[in-house]
């Protein structure tokens, strides 16, 4: 099973139901892979903020939600995370291609590869970096576990080679 | 041009068992508590913007009941993008009210970008093919009881009086009891 499919057999054992993604090219990856499960909606957000907030709605209707994007967009994500997610307490995964990061050779990633982490860290966010090296399902199963525990956010984030 | 009441309780008296509704920040999620609203509420205090989103993930988790998002039009001039969300999304059982008085009415009441943006028009061009402007209380009361057998995501588009000097309540109710009161 590659790390796409092991990434979306953690969010099915978690329970999630919608996951809602704003694509780049390893979110498109993952993207592709959860529309392959029979227990997943995908759904296409024009825009990561409108994804974060999908998911809250599919969580305040009894389902479990994730939000699938790159660190571009998670950096677009402030406002609503701090009026939608922590105001109201809403679980949310949020699955996060980590671009700029020292395994993505891709120059103008770099920028928000510096900023990723100290952002999250501002925003008090809970995160760690998925390892592929370990069971990567059981992992993001325990993301979602979080979420849902701490009835809050919790920010997975994936490179390109985690989806291999 | 018709006033923010008399819209709120054509609303109300028009939302049947087994409808939701999400709304978004400012008046209306403040006059909410003072109507007789005998459906779930998930009314946001901040989050400008999201609740149209909010609510497809609702309609789309619960397919069986009716949900009606209340947005104004500052909040949707900040994410038009929605418009195609919801158009890919499908959702049947999706009805978007757009309040639309050209105003940030809970900031102050500062003007939209002086544009004549056509809700109705951009709407239709995102692919959301049900999309009208009602331009009073008995039209909003009628186009909700039409709806109800349409299985397409609408967009209502409300022509608002803004009015400076109407007397609107203030937040009553906080985030952590909205979110316990909202069950499905």
């Amino acid at each position: 099973m590659d790390g796409a499919s092991r990434i979306v057999a953690g969010l099915e054992a978690g329970g999630v139901t919608l996951a809602a993604a704003v694509p780049d090219t390893w979110i498109g990856a993952l993207t592709a892979a959860a529309r392959r499960s029979p227990r997943l909606r995908v759904v296409d957000a024009a825009r990561e903020e409108e994804a974060v907030a999908i998911a809250c709605g599919a969580a305040l209707a009894g389902g479990r939600g994730a939000a699938l994007m790159q660190n571009a967009g998670l950096l677009n994500c402030g406002g609503v995370l701090a009026s939608l997610v922590e105001l109201y307490r809403i679980p949310c995964v949020l699955v996060v291609s980590c671009r700029g990061d020292w395994r993505d050779p891709v120059y103008y990633h770099a920028p928000k590869g510096r900023v990723t982490e100290a952002t999250l860290a501002a925003w008090r966010l809970p995160w760690i970096h998925a390892d592929r090296t370990g069971d990567l399902t059981a992992q993001v199963r325990r993301c979602v576990d979080f979420a849902v525990e701490s009835r809050g956010a919790f920010v997975l984030l994936i490179s390109g080679e985690d989806l291999a | 041009m018709t006033p923010r009441r008399a819209y709120l309780d054509a609303l109300v008296a028009h939302l049947g068992p087994g409808d939701v509704l999400v709304s978004g920040l400012g008046a209306n999620a403040r006059w909410l508590p003072h109507l007789p609203v005998r459906v779930p509420v998930f009314a946001l205090c901040d989050a400008m913007g999201a609740a149209i989103p909010l609510a497809l993930g609702v309609a789309l988790t619960r397919p069986g009941r009716r949900v009606v998002a209340l947005e104004g039009d500052g909040a949707l001039l900040m994410s038009p993008n929605v418009l195609a969300t919801v158009a890919a999304a499908r959702p049947a059982n999706l009805t978007c009210v757009l309040w639309a008085n050209g105003r940030y009415e809970s900031s102050g009441g500062q003007p939209l970008p002086d544009a004549p943006v056509d809700w109705v028009a951009l709407a239709r061009a995102a692919g959301i093919a049900h999309a009208e402007r009602i331009g009073d209380a008995p039209g909003l009361g009628a186009a909700l009881a039409r709806l109800r057998t349409v299985r397409t995501p609408a967009l209502l588009v409300l022509d608002v009086l803004f009015d400076p000097a109407e007397e609107i309540p203030p937040y009553s109710e906080r985030p952590e009891e909205i979110r316990a009161r909202f069950r499905l």
